[in-house]
């Protein structure tokens, strides 16, 4: 969208602010409106405490200011998603000056039972009809003007990707706005419920909320616990009130009163859709049908799928390795030069050593893996394919406790644990993100893999490295299954749409990737760099000594590893690699086989792979799951690592 | 109407059903996060469903409910009741 600053007089002289939220069902295309609608002028970040992406934006319009909020993607106004919960809460108490509700015309029913919702709360409203050419292709015709007149709310007709209707949309935000036209549709039940939503919502009047007596009533009879709080916390006596109202409906119906509830609106809904949609004749069946039917094909899908994914590791991490390379030689001279510059004196040797290798660390670590896996992720997402994916490895993914959406992030995390984690934000509830985190941070990632190579399959052979793998997928598993069990919340399966394949939008994966870049790099750098700073004090400082000695009886004495091993896995937090490379310096050969016995190997190799995340992963976990949570999983895989080597060691001392 | 002698009009879970074939849904049992869910997603009582697709090893079914394609996973299928229907 164009931004324009008009030249009136008139206009320039009080530049009006409005903020709107864009709201509605996942896969609509809302984020590529909201790119249309704020093109550089975004910012992507999280929810105050929460593993929820914040997209916003501002638009200059014909003297208006702006501001977008894009809402994530949700079904239902109902308490069952965080997203969901955060949107309400949004709309109800934040009150944004118009919601411009993106609707999506090839799967109108589905979309106008949230859009009922949305006019429950009775903010300003304006609707987008969106995909209206996917809907024709599908052979759905919405008359938008039926539609309008039916709803009572603005309703105007888009193509997002091709910019078709963002400027009438904006208009009629601006008209809404400065009318300020309130909806006055609401959802009216059967006559036996409409009575006692109307009694109970008179009951309401004196609660002080931000949400409407109507929609609370609806609320409580339905048994939503957020509302059940704010109400029976000022008036514990309704409860017994709502109690008997329920149990009047349940009465009468047969069925709960949720359930009642949400058939009236979904009644409503497809008798609204059904007014205002035409069936054109279908055109034979075109080629992304086919792609859909072939996609989830059960030999042919496994296919497709296999190729897409090896393409996909092979492609960030390739790039990854190659960037990875080109920017390594490239701080070795830098290196080269500031040691000709400063010396090799203690304050030069501190500030490299303790602040720039940190943001080396980070740049030449995070950075080439992470650009290449937001594209790849947002491509992914945007076409449609990632619920194909999650669709054929869901009976697998159930094994550890997950379902299937949690299948990609699991496989990035071979290449590397960062993105991994990040992905982990495809799954829909916390419980899940933070399951997937979890199971993810213990995926040996590539530089692990250098480890288990250089060690185990080189001195002691590929059939004990594949071993270690093994055992490794069986700790995974195990670990996974009890993270299941122990994570707060009720384990819900899989329910997911299968939306249509799209072309994803260059502007939009492009945006994406950007901004998501700038959010990781403000979060995970200063973590990444302090983490840093620590330790090479503590080297410099000659604190590391200390901890070798107080490390001993767990590294020599449980463990049956030599002393200088400590330090090696200390400095392995802030690279994997580091431990054998520092490895190699301190025992002063690079032949292991002369300094440790194999079982030595085996376990030392064991301990690398589980025993810490480094310090990229930790701060990525904290990101999402903030500090506690990422303590919480550190301490568990420290102390796991520990266990296991020292049973491990015993075991194999026998055996050989 | 022409109902189908096999199944009758008995009700039978949702994963009874084949690819191809339609139902309509008479109950959901489970938890109540997974029911509103359900519930949300369209699938409420006497809604008609058609099985799209089944994924192996016990996968999720692909179900067209309502206009729109969903995935739901084995287990939760297992918990929906349908009427057979005619296609």
């Amino acid at each position: 969208m164009s931004q324009e600053t008009s030249s009136k007089g008139e206009d320039d002289k009080k530049r009006r602010h409005i903020r709107i939220a864009l709201a509605g069902n996942a896969n609509v295309g809302k984020s590529v409106i909201f790119n249309q609608l704020t093109g550089l002028h975004q910012h992507i970040g999280n929810w105050p405490g929460k593993t929820v992406e914040r997209a916003e934006g501002t638009l200059s319009y014909r003297g208006y200011m702006i501001d977008v909020l894009d809402l994530p993607g949700i079904y239902s106004l109902s308490t069952y998603s965080i997203e969901e919960v955060i949107s309400r809460q949004y709309i109800a108490v934040e009150k944004p000056d118009v919601v411009v509700n993106v609707v999506d015309a090839s799967v109108l029913e589905r979309n106008l039972f949230f859009t009922i919702q949305l006019l429950e709360i009775a903010p300003r409203m304006v609707i987008a009809l969106n995909q209206i050419d996917m809907a024709e292709k599908k052979g759905i015709k919405v008359n938008h003007e039926k539609l309008e007149k039916l709803l009572g709310v603005p309703v105007v007709p888009t193509i997002a990707p091709r910019n078709v209707g963002i400027e009438e949309l904006v208009e009629k935000v601006i008209e809404v706005y400065e009318k300020d036209v309130r909806p006055l549709f609401t959802l009216k039940c059967g006559p036996e419920v409409e009575a006692r939503i109307e009694k109970l919502s008179a009951l309401l009047r004196e609660i002080k909320s931000p949400y409407p007596p109507r929609w609370m009533a609806i609320k409580l009879l339905e048994g939503d616990e957020e509302v059940e709080k704010i109400v029976y916390n000022e008036k514990p006596e309704l409860e017994r009130v709502v109690k008997a109202l329920g149990a009047e409906i349940e009465e009468i119906h047969g069925h709960s009163v949720s359930s009642v509830i949400a058939s009236e609106r979904y009644n409503l809904a497809n008798r609204i859709a059904r007014e205002c949609t035409e069936q054109l004749i279908r055109k034979r069946r075109g080629f992304i049908e086919k792609l859909e039917e072939a996609t989830v094909h059960p030999v042919l899908g496994y296919v497709i799928m296999a190729v897409v994914v090896a393409a996909l590791f092979y492609g960030v991490f390739r790039f990854g390795d190659f960037v990875t390379a080109l920017l390594e030689s490239f701080f070795d001279m830098v290196k080269v030069a500031y040691d000709g510059w400063f010396g090799t004196g203690f304050l030069a040797t501190l500030i490299w050593d303790g602040i720039i290798e940190g943001l080396i660390a980070g740049i030449t670590i995070a950075l080439p893996y992470i650009i290449p896996f937001y594209i790849a992720l947002s491509i992914l997402e945007d076409s449609g394919y990632l619920p194909r994916i999650a669709f054929l490895m869901d009976a697998v993914m159930h094994k550890i406790g997950l379902h299937g959406k949690g299948f990609i992030p699991l496989i990035l995390g071979f290449g590397c644990n960062v993105p991994a984690i990040l992905g982990c934000r495809i799954m829909e509830t916390d419980r899940e993100r933070l399951i997937c985190g979890f199971v993810a941070s213990l995926i040996p990632c590539a530089a692990t893999s250098v480890i288990v190579m250089g060690l185990v399959a080189t001195y002691i052979g590929m059939n004990w490295a594949i071993a270690l793998y093994l055992l490794d997928f069986a700790i995974i598993v195990l670990l996974g299954r009890i993270a299941f069990k122990a994570a707060p919340g009720e384990p819900v399966g899989l329910i997911m749409e299968m939306p249509a394949y799209r072309r994803p939008t260059i502007s939009v994966t492009a945006s994406k990737t950007w901004f998501r870049l700038q959010d990781f790099i403000f979060t995970a750098f200063p973590i990444m760099i302090a983490g840093n700073f620590v330790i090479q004090i503590s080297s410099l400082l000659g604190l590391l000594d200390v901890a070798e000695k107080v490390m001993s009886p767990v590294i020599v004495g449980w463990l049956g590893l030599p002393a200088a091993t400590g330090i090696t896995l200390t400095f392995g937090i802030l690279r994997k690699e580091l431990t054998l490379i520092l490895l190699a310096s301190l025992m002063g050969t690079k032949n292991f086989a002369a300094v440790m016995t194999p079982v030595q190997m085996f376990v030392y190799s064991t301990v690398v792979m589980v025993y810490i995340p480094c310090i990229a992963t930790i701060a990525v976990l904290i990101k999402e799951f903030g500090y506690k949570r990422t303590l919480i999983i550190t301490l568990v895989e420290i102390g796991f690592a520990i266990l296991l080597g020292g049973v491990l060691y015993r075991i194999l001392s026998l055996l050989f | 109407m022409r109902r189908r002698v096999r199944k009758g009009r008995e009700l039978v879970p949702l994963t009874a059903l084949n690819v191809g074939e339609e139902g309509v849904i008479a109950f959901i049992r489970g938890g109540r996060a997974a029911v509103q869910r359900l519930m949300d997603m369209g699938l409420t009582q006497g809604t008609r469903v058609k099985v799209l697709a089944s994924a192996p090893f016990n996968g999720p079914l692909e179900l067209m409910v309502r206009g729109a394609n969903l995935a739901i996973g084995r287990g939760l299928a297992r918990r929906i009741f349908v009427k057979a229907a005619t296609p």
